[in-house]
């Protein structure tokens, strides 16, 4: 192909946009925006994979591209679900520790309490016994 | 024929710099942004107009045979995922994100939920969330 430079220019702008991508699947705060980035990447990556199956003129480089897609829709879904459900998980176990200290916080109260009162209890039977 | 040829190659490339340059807005727009919510919105944009617009240079590039079709599928399978997918990015943060009310409106709860086994209870994201709000 005579114009080869332009395909050459336009892979390697894209391969600077992929890096970009990289340093926000890197920098992003939340677990969605490292979701969001990766699912950028696989996009430009398709984009990339098509282009050099047009540059070299192999035709089989295109069901790659098809299946690329697919996995990447597919590490989209798998990795939303796995971390909402890792998400719930540390919710529930965070809820039974805070019922936990809840609980032992009330026992050792009433405890105090009951401890209180037979203190007066004694205290005053002694204090008759005193006087 | 040479006419056509030139118009083909021009035409080509002309598609897939304003495809390129569409990639190059949403990276833009994901680093502008400050939110995820926000940031959905310029990263859904490559998805299906940027690598629809390269994608359809490729096919004009390539011509009219087999590679060609391929590249179609693709972009008909981009246009059902994206949104999917998409959603599913919305929902995760949804979920995750403990202070949702102060970034967004909502409208109505989270749903998804987890059956606890040793409480033998549903928690649910964002009930759970309210009741304990900032020990998480």
């Amino acid at each position: 192909m005579e114009h080869s430079w332009i395909f050459i220019s336009i892979l390697i702008f894209l391969a600077i946009l992929l890096l970009f991508c990289l340093i926000r699947a890197i920098k992003g705060p939340t677990i969605a925006d490292r979701v969001v980035a990766v699912n950028m990447m696989g996009t430009m990556v398709m984009v990339i994979i098509a282009m050099l199956a047009v540059y070299m003129g192999e035709g089989y480089l295109l069901d790659i591209c098809l299946i690329y897609a697919m996995i990447s829709f597919l590490a989209v879904v798998v990795l939303t679900k796995v971390y909402s459900g890792v998400y719930l998980e540390k919710l529930a176990k965070e809820k039974r520790r805070h019922q936990k200290v809840m609980e032992a916080e009330i026992k050792q109260e009433e405890e105090f309490q009951a401890k209180e009162v037979l203190a007066k209890k004694t205290g005053t039977e002694e204090g008759g016994e005193r006087l | 024929m040479i006419l056509m040829e030139w118009l083909q190659f021009v035409l080509g490339v002309a598609f897939l710099l304003a495809g390129v340059g569409v990639f190059a807005v949403q990276v833009f727009g994901v680093f502008k942004f400050d939110y995820v919510l926000n940031r959905m919105h310029a990263a859904a944009m490559g998805d299906t107009l940027g690598i629809g617009i390269s994608l359809a240079g490729l096919i004009i590039l390539s011509g009219w045979n087999f590679a060609s079709l391929k590249m179609a599928l693709i972009i008909v399978f981009l246009w059902n995922a994206s949104p999917v997918s998409s959603h599913l990015t919305a929902r995760l943060e949804a979920v995750t994100n403990p202070h949702l009310e102060r970034c967004c409106e909502m409208e109505e709860g989270v749903t998804e939920h987890i059956w606890d086994e040793d409480q033998k209870e549903i928690i649910y994201a964002d009930k759970t969330r309210r009741r304990n709000d900032g020990c998480i």
